[in-house]
């Protein structure tokens, strides 16, 4: 009854209606310029853990990976480096990106290879091309010639980025 | 109260007077908007880096129980029928978590060459022992594997880890064979007999218990025969065949510059005590103790038959036990020379 009262003053005497109208639209306009700032900002940091996320599922895959060389085995006859690797991790699905020999005495580089294809140990090629947890596969890197006797090392690199060495004599 | 009424005039004053209403909703806007975000990015890092830490704990974890594995394992042995390495083991799990083995590995280090068995599905309880022999031995297969090759051999545990088939009394034995002889005699067993005569056959008397080799009494009548254990120690597993030719003898030093000998040569002699007339080649398998007999006065070769042989001095002398054969396919010879005998007339 007493709104009703002071609207009817307003409506008759209407010097302060430009003034109420002007505060409305300017507080809408702060409202919606806070929704939208908010939404941006929402955004953004969505975005930012998207990224923080993924930086730390990776390396938290990485942390779980872990290979172990069974055994390195050159055949001088054929040139042929075979790895034999088993995945003693525990996590799913590694696969393996580079594969560097070097000297081990010095660490000068050898030979790189690139994702060589992974057998089982009977020869068969393992069809996704990755390890499993407690899966055993090998690769064979081939025209590789090394000196019988001596010390080299095999740097396996992982999909996930983790890094493995072995030392062996030729 | 003084307080509250304040409050209520700056309100009541705000209402009556909304300039900078719009203002107060924004920064009150802004800091909500701030707070929310802040809140909810530093909740999120936080269970983030718990997951990481997580996964950094076990994967310590993990490699302290790699760590953690023992194994032993003693007794090795590898037989080869065909390609197929036979490898027997006992193994003992000497740490305080259960070991899983997954894989065995066999190099034929003599040609080079490596077979594995990856079937296995052995499960060891802390402090369990296991002993995998006879038919349950593990089968590898390597082309071109033989008895007389040399291997070695690892297993791959379920944590990555591999453990080395030792075998130490092997490679003693092997660089003491490899340094003096591959047959070894056990100076425990070194015996002797009197040879008698009973009917057509020559017997050693008081068969098998006989006497110390050591101290001999020489008989009246007939003969000695002596009895040594020999054991084949080869690295290489070969069996070892010994000839006729072989001969034990001794040299008496009678005067300085005449020491004299006696000798006996090497024959077969049966269950029941009773020496051959002729001789057929003994074999010494590898690690097999074998008892040999020296009775015979002259070799047993083309045509000649068994004549009892006896000392021909008295004293203390020197043995030498001169073995000649086969080892393999291969000659061989090899001299015992680390007995020595004291002869005595009855």
């Amino acid at each position: 009854m007493q709104l009703k009262k002071k609207l009817g003053i307003v409506w008759k005497k209407r010097s302060a209606v430009s003034v109420a109208i002007s505060n409305v639209i300017l507080a809408s306009a702060v409202i919606t310029v806070s929704f939208v700032v908010l939404f941006w900002a929402q955004s953004k940091s969505s975005a930012y853990n998207q990224q923080f996320s993924e930086a730390m599922d990776s390396d938290i895959a990485k942390l779980k990976e872990r290979l172990a060389f069974e055994y390195v085995y050159y055949d001088k006859d054929k040139s042929n480096l075979t790895v034999y690797l088993l995945n003693c991790g525990t996590i799913d699905n590694i696969t393996i990106k580079t594969v560097y020999v070097y000297f081990s005495n010095n660490g000068t580089p050898v030979k790189v290879f690139s994702s060589p294809i992974l057998t089982h140990f009977n020869g068969a090629q393992i069809e996704d091309q990755d390890l499993d947890r407690g899966e055993e596969g090998c690769f064979t890197l081939t025209s590789l010639s090394l000196m019988t006797g001596v010390s080299y090392s095999v740097r396996v690199i992982t999909g996930r980025g983790s890094t493995f060495d072995y030392t062996f004599i030729a | 109260m003084i307080t509250h009424s304040l409050h209520r005039k700056d309100f009541r004053k705000l209402i009556v007077n909304p300039k900078g209403f719009s203002s107060v909703i924004g920064t009150t806007f802004m800091v909500l908007v701030m707070l929310v975000l802040a809140t909810s990015i530093f909740l999120w890092t936080l269970s983030k880096n718990t997951e990481y830490f997580q996964a950094m704990k076990e994967k310590n974890q993990l490699e302290m129980d790699r760590l953690n594995e023992r194994l032993s394992t003693e007794n090795v042995n590898y037989t080869v029928s065909g390609d197929v390495v036979s490898v027997e083991v006992n193994l003992k799990n000497e740490g305080s978590l259960p070991v899983h083995l997954t894989t065995l590995w066999v190099l034929d280090t003599t040609i080079r060459k490596y077979g594995f068995n990856d079937t296995l599905n052995i499960n060891l309880k802390p402090g369990e022992i296991l002993t995998i022999k006879g038919t349950e031995a593990i089968k590898v297969f390597i082309e071109g594997a033989n008895n007389t090759h040399i291997f070695s051999s690892w297993f791959i545990t379920a944590r990555g880890n591999a453990v080395p088939l030792e075998k130490e009394s092997g490679i003693i034995v092997a660089q003491v064979s490899a340094g003096i002889g591959a047959i070894a005699m056990n100076f425990n067993k070194f015996k002797y007999y009197n040879v008698s005569k009973v009917g057509s056959s020559y017997i050693l008397n008081n068969y098998p218990q006989g006497g110390i080799g050591y101290v001999i009494t020489q008989p009246a009548s007939g003969g000695i025969a002596f009895e040594v254990s020999l054991i084949n120690f080869d690295p290489g597993k070969r069996t070892i065949t010994l000839y006729s030719s072989s001969v034990l003898f001794t040299v008496f030093p009678v005067l300085p510059q005449q020491p004299r000998g006696s000798m006996w040569y090497i024959v077969n002699v049966n269950t029941n005590g009773v020496i051959s007339n002729t001789y057929t080649p003994i074999q010494l398998a590898y690690g097999v103790e074998t008892s040999v007999f020296f009775a015979s006065a002259v070799e047993l070769k083309e045509g000649n038959v068994f004549s009892p042989a006896k000392a021909e001095y008295t004293g203390t002398a020197p043995v030498n036990i001169a073995l000649v054969g086969k080892i393999g396919n291969d000659y061989y010879g090899q001299n015992i020379p680390f007995t020595s005998v004291y002869i005595k007339n009855p």
